[in-house]
């Protein structure tokens, strides 16, 4: 073996464990090791390469002004100690000096380098004579810290000792870089956590590939879920309520399958039967390959709010009903007519029968049409029944359909016929037979009727029976919406704001409620439409509300 | 019930724009042996009356067209003076006072009760033929 061959040999027996050592070390900052150990490491790996050296790393503070501890694991402690927060500058030792200049120092002699006047006593004592540091950077070019290497004698780095300095400050970049970045991650992470909390905001992120889910704990508390608990997106949509669930599954699968948002509002239902009301806004997010990564989103808590529009539906659902039932109690002559009329025929019919029978005389084919008309009389009654029941009763009366209005308005004239006759007054109509058809309520839009129907019978009962009209038309707005007017030939509504009839408990009759209107243009309102009352020209109210016409591929059914 | 055309001074005109009443007043009344010609509306009926005697008329008031008291009060001027038998769905004591003073001989809220109704009739017819 030849002398060169030898120390080839030799150089690779001492370089293989250096490799492998900083392997282990980028290996601990790829694991996010804390950064001291990973820097203690860095450091004896270092003094390990040379006889009689001793090393440290200073990190530069956030402020850019002061050094400090990084790792010195063989320097005395009363050195670190000191050295630990002191300010860079032009003359503040090797390593203060080297990250103020942004260049490597060497100080060969501490005790005669004016760098070092703030600290050769200290270096005296420690019995460190030399001392060459050597900034290390980002690599945006920052000064991160610096690597410094200490002998006991007095003299310059060499080859192999510049070498090693280069992979030390290398290496210890990378370190340090990530540490900075974690802790700005760790930083923005609680800001937003910060934000989130006081805005009552839940985050969640759910990874489709891996079946997994991660809540913070704000989401853990609205959802229930214990904060150990590994989640996922099966547990998490498992809280959503039955009845909803299908819905939000589809929504969830539309956004992951178009990499797009996804917006709900939808019940959770917690263990112990607790029920939440929440509205949940996600997103997806795509790697660079344009593959679904995660869907994030926020979760946000609503019950109360909720809670407090539930009440208010149910108190205005409740006086809507009272209004109807008033307006059944004003309707008692059309209501008793209507049912005498089918009445009185099977009474007639049946003591007919009985005549007949008793006379001996019956024909069967008279006695089969004196039961056929019975028959169809009390079908009669039972529709006048229904009818009845279908305005008063409390629920069920908002499922809509595609109506034409000029037929509820027909039928609600049938309703109230009597009334108009025994009040002695006409109502007569003008219909748009181009009007289109429209989507609603039908026991809403009869009651909407109602009431401005019998307000207009009360408008007009001070006139002369010859005079006591009201008219009820129809038009159609650009076949955009339909259009239904109720106008009076009365004294007509106060004139400094004529849409003050429609405020709560305004009222200018005698046994009014003063709701009857409130409640008419809520409704009028809840179907998309406007309502507004004006005194026409040539006297009288007229109140007109229109209502947007039906979709084209809403079901149509017979009014 | 009359099919002849023929008039008959006997038989009860009967009044109601309601259709399945007017059939079964028909009837009640048939089955007590009784001629009816029936009217489905007022004006109809006012025409009838303009050339034929009619003796007795059993009318519903407040008919859809014509206000009710008014056909009353022109049923009552007819000469001769038919008997007036109402028939109302509405139970009105305020319109029945009114109604009754215009000199209908009787008064019946739909439904009634058949027997006393067929009396009423009965009653009227046998005034009628006393004073003619």
């Amino acid at each position: 073996m030849s002398e060169r061959d030898k120390s080839d040999k030799e150089h690779h027996e001492k370089e293989e464990p250096f490799y492998a050592g900083q392997t282990r070390i980028l290996e601990m900052v790829a694991a996010n090791d804390p950064l001291p150990e990973v820097l203690t490491n860095l450091v004896l790996l270092m003094e390990a390469q040379a006889e009689g050296m001793l090393c440290s790393i200073l990190v530069l503070s956030a402020d850019g002004m002061r050094v400090r501890h990084g790792a010195a694991p063989s320097l005395p402690e009363a050195y670190v100690k000191a050295v630990n927060g002191a300010r860079i500058g032009p003359r503040n030792g090797s390593c203060g000096t080297a990250m103020y200049l942004k260049r490597p120092v060497v100080v060969t002699d501490v005790l005669a380098d004016p760098l070092w006047a703030d600290y050769r006593h200290l270096a005296e004592i420690c019995g460190l004579r030399a001392c060459w540091s050597t900034p290390i950077f980002s690599p945006q070019g920052d000064v991160l810290g610096s690597f410094a290497m200490y002998r006991q004698e007095q003299r310059g780095p060499n080859a192999e000792e510049r070498r090693l300095t280069q992979i030390a400050t290398h290496i210890a970049g990378i370190a340090i870089e990530r540490q900075r970045v974690q802790e700005t991650l760790r930083e923005r992470d609680a800001r937003i956590n910060l934000a989130a909390e006081s805005a009552d905001l839940a985050f969640w992120v759910i990874y489709p590939e891996q079946n997994s889910a991660w809540m913070s704990d704000k989401g853990r508390k609205i959802y229930g879920f214990d904060s150990k608990l590994p989640l996922t997106r099966d547990l998490i949509c498992g809280r959503v309520h039955a009845d909803e669930r299908s819905a939000v599954h589809a929504a969830f699968d539309r956004a992951c399958a178009s990499h797009t948002t996804f917006e709900s509002e939808h019940r959770l239902v917690l263990p112990y039967g607790k029920t939440r009301w929440v509205i949940v806004r996600g997103r997806c997010l795509e790697d660079e390959y344009g593959h679904l990564l995660e869907l994030i989103g926020v979760t946000i808590d609503v019950s109360a709010q909720k809670q407090s529009d539930l009440q208010l539906q149910i108190q205005r659902e409740e006086m809507s009903h009272l209004n109807r039932v008033a307006l059944m109690g004003e309707m008692t002559a059309s209501v008793a007519h209507e049912l005498n009329q089918p009445l009185t025929a099977i009474a007639n019919n049946a003591a007919a029968a009985r005549r007949f029978l008793e006379r001996g005389k019956i024909n069967p084919v008279l006695l089969q049409q004196l039961l056929q008309d019975m028959v169809a009389d009390s079908q009669r009654a039972g529709e006048v029944i229904r009818g009845i029941r279908s305005l008063v009763q409390k629920d069920k009366n908002v499922a809509r359909s595609v109506l034409n209005l000029n037929a509820v308005i027909a039928d609600t004239l049938r309703l109230v016929s009597s009334d108009v006759l025994m009040r002695e007054s006409v109502a007569t109509t003008e219909m748009d037979h181009s009007l289109p058809q429209v989507e609603a309520a039908p026991v809403q839009i009869q009651q909407v009727l109602l009431n401005l129907i019998m307000n207009a019978l009360d408008a007009v009962e001070a006139l002369p029976p010859a005079e006591r009209r009201i008219i009820i038309s129809t038009r159609s707005l650009n076949g955009e919406s339909a259009e239904v007017s109720v106008r009076d030939f009365g004294a007509g509504l106060p004139t400094d704001r004529p849409d003050k009839v429609f405020d709560h408990f305004f009222s200018t009759k005698q046994t009014g409620m003063g709701m009857g209107l409130t409640i008419v243009r809520s409704i009028i309102e809840t179907h998309g439409g406007k309502i507004s009352a004006e005194n026409a020209p040539d006297g009288g109210a007229r109140f007109s509300f229109h209502l947007p016409a039906a979709r084209r591929d809403s079901k149509s059914q017979a009014a | 019930m009359n099919s002849s055309g023929e008039s008959d001074a006997s038989e009860i005109c009967l009044v109601d724009d309601d259709l399945s009443v007017l059939r079964s007043m028909e009837y009640l009344l048939a089955s007590d042996g009784l001629a009816v010609r029936a009217f489905n509306k007022p004006e109809e009926f006012l025409a009838h009356a303009a050339a034929h005697p009619v003796s007795v008329v059993v009318t519903d008031i407040w008919m859809e067209g014509v206000t009710g008291l008014e056909v009353l009060a022109r049923m009552c001027a007819l000469s001769p003076r038919p008997r007036v038998i109402v028939i109302t769905a509405r139970d009105d004591l305020a319109a029945r006072a009114t109604a009754m003073q215009i000199g209908p001989v009787a008064f019946f809220i739909k439904p009634f009760d058949d027997e006393k109704f067929l009396a009423a009739v009965h009653d009227a017819l046998s005034q009628a033929k006393s004073t003619t």
